[in-house]
């Protein structure tokens, strides 16, 4: 039979519970059945939550281990500890952390995914036919809020269009220049730079400008109002919120985007041409081979693309918005998630356009 | 012989963006009472308890928990002041992304030595003290404003400070959840020798806990009276204390003047 004691200190904290925990552990760990430990508390003044924790783990150790503990407590801390916590219903390992495996990682995965897709083709639904009625009913949309959302959406946003459109024209310029000046036809960089900005990197530079500034905006502003119970206030007033308040914002993002593209195009044409300045071309020389190159055709098909994008950006952000869950952190990922969706959705349809304009010839 | 004082207020004026929503307040709290800041809607309660837990600075006057200034000393002393209390935010504000277990054992794991078998023990046992055990896998969403409020004491708890300030414990509660909630209130009071700091409107939260409270008054912008709740509602100090514990708005009014 072996007899151990355990002095607890004057004052049982985590800062002197700390160092104590293992050695202690290590101690009993020598104990077995028949064995005592005395916990002696008798100096013991005061004791917090770590202290107590210690207690109720040498209780819960001496259950297991089949020893008995005789406490000294003149204080009455281990009689107050035993009092407030039952040792015997602190397991080991206290609580379960939630563990999900992979195949349920990969259930509930697909079900949200599904989900969502569901969701978004029903708002495609709603906000459709909500557009339809608006042309019937043109006074029901709220020119205020396309106002306010057109000028965060374009005007807030011509700064950095404006600087991404330039530098990317500058790049494009310095790469190709670079080549063709091999073959000393430089000047036709004027005409890749027109044909590439007007048609393609113009549209999908303010398309990714638009879904980063505005698309995680717009789902930002609804999934906080979605969280703050403004939505359901419109539902039950009877005011569909995808007329009030997505409406205003896809139509705004719709009507931008050209503006926004006309002007990072102009940016970029401004960017290639400080660099052929530097190759010795003329600016007039520059000038003719833009013009010959952005043919009314290019122009339109750009025109129509950013507007097609703006129009893509504006729904998703506003599904996601309207759809987010009733948590905070559920705004983050609205955010983040129509950030994603209008990227992967303007790809696309960037492919089906290059398909599509190839059939046509145009 | 009367407990030592663990929070006084000395010439404080409460406000923010330099405009004085309370002039000149002086009280102090004693060791292990429940005390009550109580006053109606917009009087500054909540202004004056964030000066008090050191989110904003008081605008005059000094606030000290333990001797330890909260704001307008050294680093040191405010680091001091602030591990001898833990807060319960009105919504809980639990930490989302995480279980109940892990907020309430993050103060445990950012302050102390513990190892983690202690660290977890110590949490489940304040999740047992507010009968959240059974809880402690579940995200804060999965459960009930009831319960978040009562998983936020639990986290307050964590590091067993002197005192908890509770903001509006009651508030959005049905009757018999907020009467669980004060007793609980009274029974860590009696447990563990816990000084409460509430805020609130509740009147029988406050007849329920409270064995002191200040009256905000909103037209004088400061404590309009002060003392134990049954007292004050016996013998009213001032007309206004009685409307206000007689839920009376003053004659073509729609708020108390407190």
């Amino acid at each position: 039979m072996c007899h151990m004691t355990l002095t607890l200190p004057e004052a049982c904290t985590a800062e002197t519970i700390a160092p104590l925990w293992r050695a202690s552990f290590d101690e009993v760990a020598r104990l077995g059945s028949g064995d005592t430990l005395t916990l002696d508390a008798d100096q013991t003044q005061a004791c917090d939550g770590a202290g107590e924790a210690l207690i109720v783990a040498l209780y819960r150790q001496a259950a297991s281990q089949g020893f008995a503990i005789a406490s000294r407590d003149r204080g009455g801390v281990v009689a107050r500890t035993l009092r407030l916590f039952d040792p015997a219903t602190f397991r080991a390992a206290p609580e379960e952390e939630r563990v999900t495996h992979t195949p349920e990682q990969l259930g509930r995965a697909a079900v949200r995914t599904a989900r969502d897709a569901c969701d978004q083709l029903a708002f495609l639904g709603e906000a459709t036919v909500a557009g339809l009625s608006l042309l019937l009913r043109p006074g029901r949309l709220r020119l205020r809020d396309t106002a306010l959302h057109f000028e965060r959406a374009g005007i807030d946003a011509l700064p950095i269009t404006l600087l991404i459109g330039f530098l990317i024209g500058l790049i494009l310029a310095f790469l190709s220049a670079a080549s063709l000046q091999q073959f000393g036809v430089e000047v036709y960089v004027a005409d890749l730079i027109a044909i590439g900005l007007f048609r393609e990197l113009g549209p999908i530079i303010t398309a990714i400008i638009l879904a980063g500034r505005t698309g995680s905006a717009f789902a930002a502003e609804l999934g906080t109002m979605r969280v703050n119970e403004e939505i359901d206030a419109l539902v039950t007033f009877g005011i569909p919120p995808v007329v009030f308040l997505a409406l205003p914002r896809v139509i705004a993002a719709t009507l931008v985007m050209p503006i926004l593209s006309t002007f990072a195009v102009v940016a970029g044409l401004l960017g290639g041409l400080v660099v052929l300045l530097g190759m010795n071309v003329p600016a007039v020389t520059y000038w003719n081979h833009v013009i010959a190159s952005a043919t009314l055709g290019n122009i339109l098909l750009g025109l129509m693309k950013a507007a097609v994008f703006g129009l893509l950006v504006g729904l998703v952000g506003c599904s996601h918005g309207l759809q987010a869950e009733r948590s905070p952190d559920a705004v983050g990922r609205s955010a983040t998630a129509a950030v994603v969706g209008s990227l992967i959705l303007i790809t696309l349809f960037d492919g089906v356009f290059a398909v599509l304009f190839y059939i046509l010839g145009v | 012989m009367p407990e030592p004082t663990v929070i006084e207020v000395e010439g404080v004026d409460a406000g923010y963006d330099g405009r004085v929503l309370l002039h000149d307040l002086n009280f102090s709290v004693r060791r292990g009472e429940t005390f009550v800041i109580l006053g109606g809607s917009g009087c500054g309660k909540s202004t004056l308890l964030k000066h008090l837990i050191g989110l904003n600075p008081p605008l005059r006057g000094e606030i000290r928990i333990l001797g330890d200034r909260i704001a307008g000393g050294p680093a040191e002393e405010r680091a001091r002041a602030l591990r001898h209390f833990g807060v319960a935010y009105q919504s809980g504000a639990l930490f989302g992304s995480m279980t109940l277990l892990e907020n309430v054992r993050l103060p445990l794991e950012l302050f102390t030595d513990l190892p983690r078998d202690a660290r977890d023990l110590v949490a489940a046992m304040k999740l047992d003290l507010v009968g959240l055990r059974p809880y402690a896998s579940y995200f804060p969403s999965d459960i009930s404003g009831g319960m978040r409020k009562r998983a936020a004491i639990a986290r307050a708890l964590s590091l067993d400070p002197a005192v908890l300030f509770l903001d509006e414990p009651s508030a959005g509660l049905d009757p018999v959840t907020s009467a669980g909630l004060d007793r609980l209130i009274l029974r860590l009071r009696d447990t563990h020798g816990i000084t409460f700091v509430i805020v609130t409107h509740e009147l029988a939260s406050l007849f329920a806990v409270a064995d002191r409270c200040i009256l905000l008054d909103k037209v004088r912008r400061g404590i309009l009276a002060q003392g134990a709740p049954a007292e004050l509602r016996d013998r009213p100090p001032h007309p206004d204390v009685r409307a206000f514990f007689n839920r009376e708005t003053p004659e073509g009014s729609w708020s108390p003047n407190v």
